[in-house]
């Protein structure tokens, strides 16, 4: 009786493993598509150049893990990368100072979350309606006042004494790895810590898996939806800053376009489910830098940029896929047996 | 009109129903009566097609009913008055009696006209006031009650099973739907009336039937029995199980309530002293639940005044309760008080850690050792504290909430319904608890409906209903007899009956 337990056990344990981490299954098929496809092209930097393209989404992507474990969800994020960073410029363009332009980013970032986070966390509206309200309200903010102005770009003044600085930031490395990479790192890591090994986190799983119980249990559910959605807006100052440093300018049409989805993609990807309360926020970092190698992959075969998303979509339905449907099977196949 | 004769079902091998059998006559109201957990339920949903019997047979209006289903003893005449209503509250009135019975005008359209003059007439002919175009989510509940029964009858309904009708109606409306039963009955229509008012039964039942574990105990005329011989059958002479209690020694007063008043519940006076438990019933909607929740900060005081160690509350915070050293164990564990996705370790600490949140970080080890502990005093079975909680039993959950609260260090317990959907075994268990933390000096408030498990643990019981406190009994007068005589107001109800001799 108590061989077979243990048998049982073991077995659950590594189907159940593959399950929580199939978003590193997906990464390395795709990852290895990638280097049969560039073959004897592939080169270190080339590498690593995924996870500088990773970061500006990856970095907002953990923001909206985040709101997905408490059940909700922000659409706003790409609006917010555009109104904060287009604000951004005029910061640095006026201050001359990368330290003050990245406060003013994370500051906004903050101000921005805090919008949404009040009128889901505390009039405690529907997410969804919110963020997709906000989303509509913070790019055209920021397209309209580029327009007063009369510009058609936030472009950063190349004449700055301090550009090229901040600009070097951007293309920096250190000891081969990007600058913008070992930010994402350093972001997966702090996230991965806060959701896992704090008690903030264990909230945040909480209510997105039982609110009602997480309530009667003490949790102060309010003030953790608004929290988690300062965490998102705080992370999009601080992916608009490394985007500046990138880049240099904004157009506030384009920036951060689709980004929502993405990010909602490299979430479910890595395993979060969007019913809340389940999954974990590392994959976000593989899922992020999935759907970079398939921007890569595609460049690299010379197909054109618009069926970009057709293959995005397909390896999102996939993923999804493998997750929901396949346990629901074993389930249905083990069953008899239980019983 | 109705004969079930020797009705038995079993789920999962235990046996809920032994050889039962059940009449009604056309034109009668039938009370059928018995605790939780008795199989009336099970009964009628047999009766409507729910449930499969495993044998015996049913016999309606002179047909035999074999294989029956939803659908088919809906279309034999039997129409079923849920608890839970069911209706459509986004519909109006007239679309929720005409659903999939809709009529319509030659050209297939809806013809709306004639569907209201026909909801008007029938509410006319019922004495029903009720408007066929309003909103059904605008009705009040005893209006609800009403069309679900018009619309029942509109089906062409025979007999009528009425599942605890007058649990949110208030004395009004009890009133409006006996005139309603009375005037159908002298059409010839029958029911059924489940119901645990003694006085309601006596006012309006014409017959009676009692079950008691599974198993049919006696039939005959309302107006030949009493309410304490129908508790008598009711609750019958149990089994009484070895005594837990012991006597102790309780110290000064934690908890007092003056003239307390929230949602459910008004005017409550009582003073419970540290080291006490004890044990308050009712039925369901008596407002002990929402008294608890009160305590607890779920709900706002709304008057009267709360002292917790003679320190008056205010706000309705269930954080500052905490910080008061007060917990709840919510009824219905799966929706109020697991955290589903959590393991066993996860959902014993995440309440303590909402009171000590200045430190972020989670020990890891320092957790599991505390749980340990916590686990060998609470005799929690689990493999690991990794488990997930879903993979245990009802029992070994319950312990682990219990474990959550004692890890905040809470002396004062509120526990509502704790040992609701938990095998005998680890309900003993769980009493043994109570007793053993009242001896460490915890103050404990338990709400069941069930008397035996409170003999086990309480010092005092107090009977609420209808949101007032009816009485306090004492140990030795906490029969379950004398318990459910005010527990369903009989006592009044028997004292009525008196005068009129």
């Amino acid at each position: 009786m108590n061989e077979t337990r243990v048998k049982l056990k073991t077995g659950n344990s590594i189907t159940k493993t593959l399950g929580n981490y199939s978003f590193i299954l997906i990464f390395l098929v795709i990852f290895f598509a990638f280097l049969l496809i560039n073959g004897g092209a592939t080169t270190w930097s080339g590498v690593m150049n995924i996870l500088r393209h990773s970061a500006v989404v990856g970095v907002l992507s953990f923001g909206m893990g985040l709101v997905i474990i408490t059940g909700g969800i922000d659409l706003s994020v790409g609006s917010m990368l555009s109104l904060i960073g287009g604000l951004s410029v005029v910061v640095f363009n006026a201050t001359n100072s990368p330290i003050i332009t990245l406060f003013f980013a994370l500051g906004a970032g903050i101000l921005c979350g805090l919008i949404n986070g009040v009128f889901v966390g505390i009039a405690q509206m529907p997410a969804f309606i919110v963020t997709l309200s906000t989303m509509l309200i913070y790019r055209s903010i920021a397209q309209y006042y580029l327009r007063t102005m009369g510009l058609s770009i936030y472009n950063m003044e190349g004449t700055l004494s301090s550009y090229d600085a901040f600009y070097g930031f951007g293309q920096a490395k250190w000891l081969t790895v990007p600058v913008v990479g070992v930010v994402l790192i350093a972001v997966t890591a702090i996230m991965v810590y806060v959701s896992t090994m704090t008690k903030f986190g264990k909230t945040v799983f909480a209510v997105g898996s039982n609110e009602k119980a997480a309530q009667l249990a003490g949790i102060n559910v309010k003030r953790t939806r608004v929290l988690v959605f300062v965490i998102t807006g705080l992370l999009c100052g601080l992916s608009s800053f490394l985007w500046l440093g990138m880049n240099g300018s904004v157009d506030p049409a384009t920036i951060g376009k689709s980004y929502e989805m993405y990010a909602i993609a490299a979430v479910v990807i890595g395993g979060v489910s969007m019913s809340g309360g389940k999954g974990r926020l590392l994959g976000v970092l593989f899922g992020a830098m999935s759907y970079t190698i398939i921007d890569k992959i595609i460049a690299s075969l010379g197909f054109d940029a618009l069926i970009n998303d057709t293959i995005k979509g397909s390896i999102l339905l996939i993923a999804v896929f493998a997750q929901i449907v396949v346990p629901a099977i074993r389930e249905k196949v083990r069953k008899p047996k239980s019983i | 009109m109705l004969k079930m004769t020797d009705i038995s079902k079993s789920f999962f091998g235990v046996p809920v129903l032994k050889h039962v059998s059940f009449s009604v006559e056309q034109g009668e109201v039938h009370a059928l009566l018995g605790e939780n957990g008795a199989g009336k339920s099970t009964l009628m949903n047999i009766l409507a097609g729910v449930y499969t019997r495993d044998s015996g047979t049913v016999v309606f209006d002179g047909e035999k009913l074999e294989h029956t289903t939803v659908k088919s003893s809906d279309a034999a005449g039997i129409a079923f008055v849920h608890q839970e209503l069911n209706l459509f509250n986004d519909l109006r009135v007239f679309e929720n009696i005409f659903l999939r019975k809709e009529i319509t005008t030659k050209a297939g359209m809806l013809n709306k006209k004639a569907m209201i003059l026909k909801t008007r007439e029938l509410f006319d002919s019922l004495g029903v006031d009720i408007e066929p175009t309003a909103m059904v989510s605008e009705l009040e509940t005893g209006k609800k009650q009403l069309l679900e029964i018009a619309k029942a009858l509109y089906a062409s309904a025979k007999l009528f099973i009425l599942d605890e009708p007058t649990t949110a109606l208030n004395n009004e409306e009890i009133n409006h739907l006996f005139t309603i039963i009375r005037r159908l009955k002298e059409q010839g229509k029958s029911f059924v009336f489940i119901s645990h008012k003694m006085t309601e039964i006596f006012t309006i039942a014409d017959r009676y039937t009692v079950l008691r574990n599974g198993e049919f105990i006696n039939t005959g005329n309302i107006s030949e029995t009493t309410p304490k011989d129908i508790t008598k059958m009711m609750v019958g002479s149990k089994y009484c199980e070895q005594e837990a209690y012991e006597t102790r020694e309780c110290g000064a007063p934690v908890l007092e309530l003056n003239n307390l008043s929230g949602h459910g519940f008004s005017d409550v006076n009582l003073t419970i002293q540290k080291g006490e438990v004890v044990g308050f019933t009712g039925l369901v909607g008596a407002g002990v639940s929402e008294m608890f929740q009160t305590i607890f900060g779920v709900l706002p005081i709304t008057g009267g005044v709360l002292r917790i160690r003679s320190c008056a509350i205010a706000a309705n915070s269930v954080h500052k309760a905490m910080k008061n050293r007060v917990s709840m164990i919510p009824s219905n564990r799966k929706e109020n008080s697991i955290v589903p996705d959590f393991s066993l370790l996860e959902n014993s600490y995440i309440s303590e850690h909402t009171l000590s949140s200045r430190f972020q970080h989670i020990f890891s080890r320092k957790e599991k050792r505390r749980f340990r502990r916590l686990g060998e005093t609470l005799n929690i079975k689990s493999n690991s504290t990794s488990d997930m909680i879903t993979s245990l039993s009802g029992g070994n959950q319950q312990k682990v909430i219990l474990a959550r609260w004692l890890n905040t260090k809470a002396d004062i317990l509120l526990m509502d319904n704790p040992t609701q959907g938990i095998d005998v075994g680890a309900k003993a268990e769980i009493y043994k608890l109570i007793n053993q933390l009242a001896k460490e000096g915890k103050t404990i408030l338990v709400n069941t409906l069930e008397i035996p498990e409170l003999q086990q643990v309480a010092d005092r019981c107090v009977v609420f209903y209808h949101g007032h406190l009816q009485t306090i009994l004492s140990r030795e007068e906490m029969s379950e007899e004398n318990v459910m005589l005010w527990a369903t107001n009989a006592i009044n109800s028997s004292e009525v009956a008196k005068t009129h001799e």
